[in-house]
């Protein structure tokens, strides 16, 4: 894609290595990158041991490469870390895609030649940040009103990006029933049982018929069974309460047979996409559809949109997180059940995904977004930036504070993602 | 002393202290120390850009000015971020009085080795009094006259030679032929040294250096048209001499020889290669020098005359020069001077609060013998701390290896796992 970029060294096949430490959901996301990278040459996947089994269903014909990133004990760290380098230390790749802004993230770009790093890398302890993640963190500084999908984020460090309705299968109903996940990471933008109850049930509707399989954690048990406890006695016999009880073989199975995943932003909703197993989402607190909405076509997100939406999960929130008081709302779960309707509470959008040149949109399709205008706008600009072409570039002229000095002044190569 | 140190080296620019510097750092390593440099001369083009601009003196100035307070912020960053127990600076390093004020707020200690001449280079007054150690190198009322500026805490510390880059070398007959004379001078054309060379006119004499424009007398002697010569070829030079001539410089208008205390560090570097030297008396020579270990001479007839001896003496030549590398190598070393320095420095340094961390003895036996030849390719003592060890793998250049990557990758996962930030 960076037509910069000419130091493809031989003829054979060019060997990409991708890091990617966080966690289930980022791996998913990263698969627009891997489906780009995979076009062009043999791609090697570091990640969390614990996600390896995960990423070999996922990402078929990738090399995958696990190591003690998380949960390791202090004592063990340095071996293990050691050995589990030494698949990848003998390979000699044609670039390195560091995805994370972390220590360790940074500690592992010191084994490549800094050059041949993309994304956050160092250089003689000096770390550095290539300018397009720089571009995007500033970007998102203005959330409301800008909105990049991190599956087009790290998609579009490649030369080539896959087509965005390339990544994911369209999403459709697979005939086995409504899967319900407990709870994201942050138990913020997770609602609980009692909110939580009446959305299943009007999901339930808008399927009209089960299984209800619960998906989440060892840790979610107990919400599990308060969720069960408060559904109509009709519906609990349709529930099977699978929470702690699958792995990922058991997770990824049982997801892409069904109808309809209902969940908060996590990595199990990520997989429904990958699966192309229809997703409706609530996004309230920090989770904002627009940065990790469910990739692909036919997807539906109930967005909270108080005005102080999104907000940073970091910060404690000084509404008792009022926004996720919406999801009860009658026109909300009217919605849900499939009775679409113009009229929706204030504080609430329902938004459907779909695509631009850029990547993944999301459009109301009940409620008024007032920052669709310029959302528009700021994506023309953000493509641009990228190097993708779209229409309507020249709409919005770059806010100031998206810009600095250095942008225009110090070399970079074409499209500003790279500074060697 | 024996506790491992963290210190900033803050280079000059450029000029002469900048090699100095360099052989400190390589010292203070020697020592055991974790050196980290102030690249100052990456800065300089940038600076030098400034007096193209063919704009007025005043903006001249206050860009200038401007630029010397980004690179003391730079300097103040580092500090932040190594967290230094000393501070070193070389003369002419570009720290600022207000930076300098704001390490002493913060309590960093800072120290200067001023190895110009006081005479010549007048601004030390202006920065002394806000350093914590002042270094010379000369002696008389310079310790008096600091302390009248509030200086109380100066030291002599005299130059010096690094053994590892000022050493007899073997060269190939080409290499004699490329860069050996009879006698030779490497050096800048200091008004007296033009004129006492210009006795020198006849002889198989090669001069090397720069400054020396306009001088007609010595055209025929200078070599590559007055280029600046880089250390590596001046050692080169050193050793393919017969007889090096070492004339300490003077600005003073009548005085050509004996007109200083200082010892240069030409003296002990060419002592330090083995190579026969020819250098001019000075006042602090005697305490630095024995008879036998140099050969002197007090005026230019002296220095024709000894010429003239040494010519015809090759068993008198190899004898002095023998003498003068064991005395150096014994007392004049960047090694020597490094230790006695931080002797002096260390009451400024209350001593790092390290937490007892046997982090050697948690480490997989399968790679206890990698480690240690890892501290040893590194010049890090045993007892070394992990934080010490991971600052010093962070400054490498190059990829890393297998083991050096899981070093800092334990180190990363230490701070988001434990809460355990060393440093800063």
């Amino acid at each position: 894609m960076n037509s910069g970029e000419n130091d493809m060294r031989g003829s054979s096949a060019p060997r990409y290595l991708v890091i990617q430490l966080a966690r289930f959901g980022d791996l998913i996301q990263t698969k627009r990158l891997v489906r780009s990278l995979q076009v062009e040459g043999e791609v090697h996947l570091l990640l969390d041991a614990s996600l390896k089994t995960l990423a070999e269903l996922v990402y078929p014909g990738v090399h995958v490469h696990g190591m003690a990133a998380h949960g390791a004990s202090a004592g063990d760290v340095l071996a293990r870390v050691h050995e589990d380098l030494g698949e990848v230390a003998g390979l000699d790749f044609h670039r390195v895609y560091n995805l994370n802004f972390s220590g360790p993230s940074f500690a592992l770009a010191g084994m490549f030649p800094w050059p041949r790093v993309r994304g956050y890398r160092a250089r003689q302890g000096q770390r550095l940040i290539d300018s397009w993640p720089e571009q995007v963190m500033r970007w998102t500084r203005t959330r409301s009103v800008t909105g990049l999908n991190l599956v087009d984020v790290w998609g579009l460090y490649s030369r080539q990006p896959l087509p965005p309705e390339l990544v994911n299968p369209d999403a459709v109903p697979r005939g086995g029933g409504i899967g319900v996940v407990m709870a994201g990471q942050n138990a913020r933008r997770s609602l609980p049982a009692h909110v939580l109850a009446p959305l299943v049930q009007a999901a339930f509707a808008r399927v009209g018929h089960g299984p209800i399989l619960l998906l989440g954690s060892a840790g979610e048990r107990r919400a599990a069974k308060e969720l069960a406890a408060l559904l109509p006695a009709t519906l609990r016999g349709q529930v099977r309460d699978l929470v702690g009880r699958t792995g990922w073989r058991e997770l990824h199975d049982a997801v892409g047979g069904l109808d309809l995943v209902v969940s908060p932003d996590t990595g199990t909703m990520h997989l429904a996409a990958h699966l192309g197993v229809p997703v409706l989402a609530f996004f309230l607190s920090s989770a904002w559809c627009h940065e990790t909405g469910p990739y692909g076509r036919g997807h539906v997100v109930i967005q909270a949109a108080t005005e102080c939406a999104p907000c940073l999960e970091t910060v404690p929130c000084p509404h008792e997180t009022a926004c996720r008081h919406v999801f009860g709302d009658p026109s909300v779960l009217r919605h849900v059940s499939g009775h679409a309707a113009r009229a929706l509470a204030p504080g609430c959008l329902v938004m459907e995904s779909g695509f631009d040149e850029l990547g993944l949109t999301f459009s109301a399709i009940a409620g008024t977004d007032p920052a669709s205008a310029r959302r528009r706008a700021f994506r023309a600009m953000a493509a641009a930036y990228a190097g993708v072409s779209m229409p309507d570039a020249s709409a919005m002229s770059p806010d100031e504070n998206w810009m600095r000095e250095r942008d225009w002044m110090l070399p970079q190569t074409l499209r500003g993602r790279i500074h060697d | 002393m024996t506790e491992m140190l963290r210190i900033l080296l803050v280079l000059p620019m450029y000029g002469g202290s900048l090699p100095v510097g360099r052989y400190c750092g390589n010292a203070l390593r020697e020592l055991g120390h974790v050196v980290e440099y102030f690249e100052a001369p990456d800065f300089f083009g940038a600076f030098s850009a400034l007096k193209t601009l063919r704009v007025g003196t005043d903006r001249l100035d206050y860009l200038e000015n401007s630029f010397l307070q980004v690179v003391s912020q730079a300097i103040l960053a580092k500090v932040e971020t190594f967290a230094p127990d000393l501070v070193l600076a070389m003369a002419q390093a570009p720290l600022s009085r207000q930076a300098l004020k704001r390490l002493r707020r913060d309590k960093v200690p800072t120290a200067m080795w001023f190895v110009e001449d006081r005479e010549v280079f007048p601004y030390w007054k202006a920065f002394a009094p806000l350093y914590d150690l002042f270094a010379v190198i000369q002696k008389g009322d310079f310790p008096r006259q600091l302390a009248d500026l509030g200086q109380t805490n100066s030291l002599y510390l005299p130059l010096a030679a690094d053994p590892g880059v000022h050493r007899p070398l073997e060269l190939s007959a080409v290499e004699r032929r490329k860069y050996g004379s009879e006698l030779s001078f490497v050096g800048a054309g200091y008004p007296n040294r033009r004129l006492a060379f210009r006795r020198l006119a006849g002889h198989d004499l090669r001069i090397w250096g720069n400054d020396w424009d306009g001088e007609t007398a010595l055209a025929p002697y200078l070599q590559r048209e007055g280029a600046r010569i880089e250390t590596e070829e001046v050692v080169r030079i050193f050793n393919a001499t017969t007889i090096n001539v070492n004339l300490h410089s003077s600005v003073r208008p009548g005085t050509l020889v004996g007109d200083g205390d200082f010892v240069n560090p030409r003296t002990f570097e060419l002592a330090a290669c083995g190579a026969f030297q020819l250098v001019d008396r000075r006042a602090l020579l005697p305490e630095l020098f024995d008879e036998g270990e140099l050969a002197l001479f007090s005026d230019v007839d002296g220095l024709l005359d000894s010429v003239e001896f040494y010519r015809a003496h090759p068993e008198k030549r190899a004898e002095v020069a023998a003498r003068g590398r064991a005395r150096v190598l014994a007392e004049h070393t960047y090694a020597h001077r490094m230790r006695t320095l931080l002797r002096h420095a260390s009451e400024l340094m209350p001593g790092r609060e390290i937490p007892v961390d046997d982090w050697r003895s948690r480490i997989a036996p399968h790679l206890r013998d990698e480690v240690e030849v890892l501290l040893l390719n590194l010049q890090l003592a045993p007892t070394v701390s992990f934080e010490d060890l991971v600052w010093t793998l962070r400054s490498r250049e190059g990829s890393l290896t297998r083991l050096e990557t899981a070093i800092l990758f334990l180190d990363e996962w230490k701070k988001l796992y434990t809460g355990h930030r060393p440093g800063k």
